[in-house]
């Protein structure tokens, strides 16, 4: 059976010891940003010497609670019904097990691209990046024209119909900018999400990336968006639009606006 | 699709750009293509066309104020529109658009006034209804041929931009392929055009039911239903020949739906009717005006509504209700009451008759 599917059982017993580790090390690499932390030998990212924020996501730690999706939700006041990120479950076929279908997950969130496709559509310059690499919504300037919503390859973004702004995943830039982690990668029970300063070679998010290297890969590469949210385990099926059948659920009832 | 995934889980992402996006492509579209229509009679004095110019220019007129006010809603924070004038930005078509929709109005409203100058003056003549305000609106009821021509160059050049940006602003979105294709622009430019003939075959009909002016009418759509299909074919087979990977995709990604192939089947049924009835019976210009009109907002429903129905990332299709409030059907049906209201206003200060009649003593009588 492919490594990425996993039964809850095995994901769970090998989560709890990196998440903390990762935790730690994140908080203890704050401070440290040196002029040594210029190199970034993983991924290939402009060494301004900046801290410059990543996530790598290990699909197969992933064990698809939504911990992540709640997390989010209840951190950054969500409304109802939309999301900044999810885990996508899918149900897929197996060939070459005696089961007869194993369970893929794929968490996803705003990608924070390094050429973000959102930014240059923005009619009001709304949308931008911060120096430490954060795609962020001005919101006291968004007039909510949705063209972002459009050109965003991940439907990531979407309409916030209590601001009636742009809205997406900001990799809680109000928690980082504390000194915190994501509330994603702070819940993630699986130690899935690891979130760091890809410019800081002695951090967590560059270790693993560097060690992950070979299977490392982000979604859409052909789009060349440059993603600043890595996958281990990521499925070639699942990098693009997924071929399959969709079982969507939709909240009814809702107010829109 | 691949029956070996099942998706299990997953948000559905709701549409972004509401029906008022379909309503201001939709009239937009039909103002620059009335607008054009307007040129061969009043700009070039073609023999035959000045009645069918001075109707296309009133549906120019009609829709063009009608379009910015769907924008406008379709904002979610309308009251922040001035934001576009503040924080220009280069690379958006959009915020180009901001600036080029004034252009263009700008120049449809001054050539309009200085082409209907003479009319509001014979209305305020003949003592009809809010003759003061045609009295006033006249200011002196000069025809003006260098002025009119200045006008009409500068919402030449806005009708120009205005087509431009908006096939352009929806062709550039990479992250939905169905939008994403150099043909798009192209298409929403035709079926514009043919819509803005099928409204100047209603005004036609409505008013003084001219038969020569129907016939050049149903000459013009045919032609323009003859592009559509081509350009439809042009599309479809670069799709399928995968000549063009991003027709390709397009195709790959609406393809295998039921609902795309309805659509397809319905676009080129009704092109194809309307071509027939056009050539063949040309007479029949209140329907072929109405399929006309059909066609180009149906084309618009499909490619807005429609595509944002295409997951990005996840399987299968987002499904689409229409919602019944402003952000659904009201905003559609808003929308229309907006142009019967500027229709009603206008053909008050400038009747459809006398309009179609053009400035020949039957106008007068």
């Amino acid at each position: 059976m492919n490594k990425a599917f996993q039964s809850p059982d095995s994901a769970a017993c090998a989560a709890s010891a990196p998440a903390s580790a990762s935790r730690r090390n994140f908080l203890r690499g704050v401070p440290v940003v040196t002029a040594a932390a210029v190199m970034a030998p993983m991924p290939a990212i402009a060494a301004t010497g900046k801290q410059q924020w990543a996530m790598l996501i290990d699909v197969r730690k992933c064990i698809g609670c939504q911990a992540c999706t709640v997390s989010c939700i209840q951190e950054n006041a969500v409304p109802e019904g939309s999301f900044r990120t999810v885990v996508s479950t899918y149900s897929v076929k197996l060939t070459d097990s005696a089961q007869p279908a194993g369970t893929y997950v794929l968490p996803r969130l705003c990608n924070h691209c390094d050429n973000p496709p959102c930014i240059p559509v923005c009619p009001v310059s709304a949308t931008y990046k911060r120096e430490d690499g954060i795609v962020a919504v001005d919101g006291d300037r968004c007039v909510g024209c949705a063209y972002c919503v459009q050109a965003c390859p991940y439907d990531a973004r979407f309409i916030n119909h209590e601001t009636n702004k742009a809205d997406k995943c900001t990799f809680c830039a109000h928690r980082v900018d504390a000194g915190l982690l994501p509330a994603c990668v702070e819940t993630c029970v699986g130690g899935a999400r690891i979130f760091g300063d890809i410019n800081d070679p002695e951090g967590e998010l560059a270790r693993r990336l560097k060690e992950a290297q070979p299977q490392l890969k982000v979604l859409k590469p052909e789009l060349e968006t440059a993603p600043r949210v890595f996958y281990i385990g990521l499925d070639e099926r699942f990098t693009g639009k997924v071929e399959g059948q969709g079982t969507l659920w939709k909240p009814r009832n809702l107010p829109h606006a | 699709m691949n029956p070996n995934i099942v998706e299990t889980i997953n948000v559905a992402r709701e549409v972004a750009w509401l029906p008022w996006a379909v309503q201001y492509f939709f009239l937009i579209g039909l103002s620059y293509g009335a607008y054009l229509l307007s040129l061969p009679g009043i700009v070039f004095r073609r023999p035959g066309w000045a009645g069918i110019s001075r109707l296309a220019l009133l549906g120019a007129l009609v829709c063009g104020l009608a379009a910015p006010v769907a924008l406008l809603a379709d904002l979610h924070q309308p009251g922040r529109f001035w934001h576009f004038y503040a924080y220009f930005t280069p690379t958006s078509w959009m915020s180009w658009g901001a600036f080029f929709i004034p252009v263009y109005l700008g120049g449809l409203l001054t050539y309009a006034w200085l082409a209907f100058r003479p009319d509001l003056a014979r209305h305020a003549q003949s003592g009809g209804k809010l003759a003061g305000l045609a009295g006033l609106l006249a200011y002196g009821g000069h025809e003006s041929r260098g002025a009119l021509k200045a006008a009409a160059l500068l919402a030449f050049v806005g009708a120009a931009l205005v087509a431009l940006y908006t096939g352009a602003e929806v062709a550039v979105v990479q992250a939905r392929p169905l939008w994403n294709t150099p043909l798009l622009p192209l298409q929403f430019f035709i079926t514009a055009f043919a819509g803005a003939v099928g409204l100047a075959l209603l005004f036609n009909r409505f008013s003084v039911r001219d038969a020569a002016a129907n016939r050049r009418m149903a000459g013009v759509l045919a032609a323009t239903q003859v592009v559509a299909l081509a350009v439809g074919a042009l599309w479809l087979a670069l799709g399928v020949s995968g000549i063009s990977p991003v027709h390709a995709q397009a195709l790959a990604e609406v393809g295998p739906s039921a609902n795309w192939q309805l659509s397809a089947a319905w676009a080129v049924a009704a092109t194809v009717l309307t071509l027939v009835l056009a050539w063949k019976w040309p007479g029949s210009g209140l329907l072929i005006g109405l399929l006309a009109l059909h066609s180009a907002w149906m084309m618009r429903w499909s490619i807005f509504i429609g595509g944002q129905e295409v997951p990005k990332t996840g399987a299968g299709y987002y499904t689409y209700s229409l919602p019944l409030g402003p952000e659904g059907l009201m905003g559609i049906v808003g929308t229309a009451g907006l142009w019967v209201f500027l229709f009603i206003l206008i053909t008050t200060l400038l009747p459809l008759d006398r309009l179609a009649a053009g400035n020949t003593d039957k106008a007068a009588a």
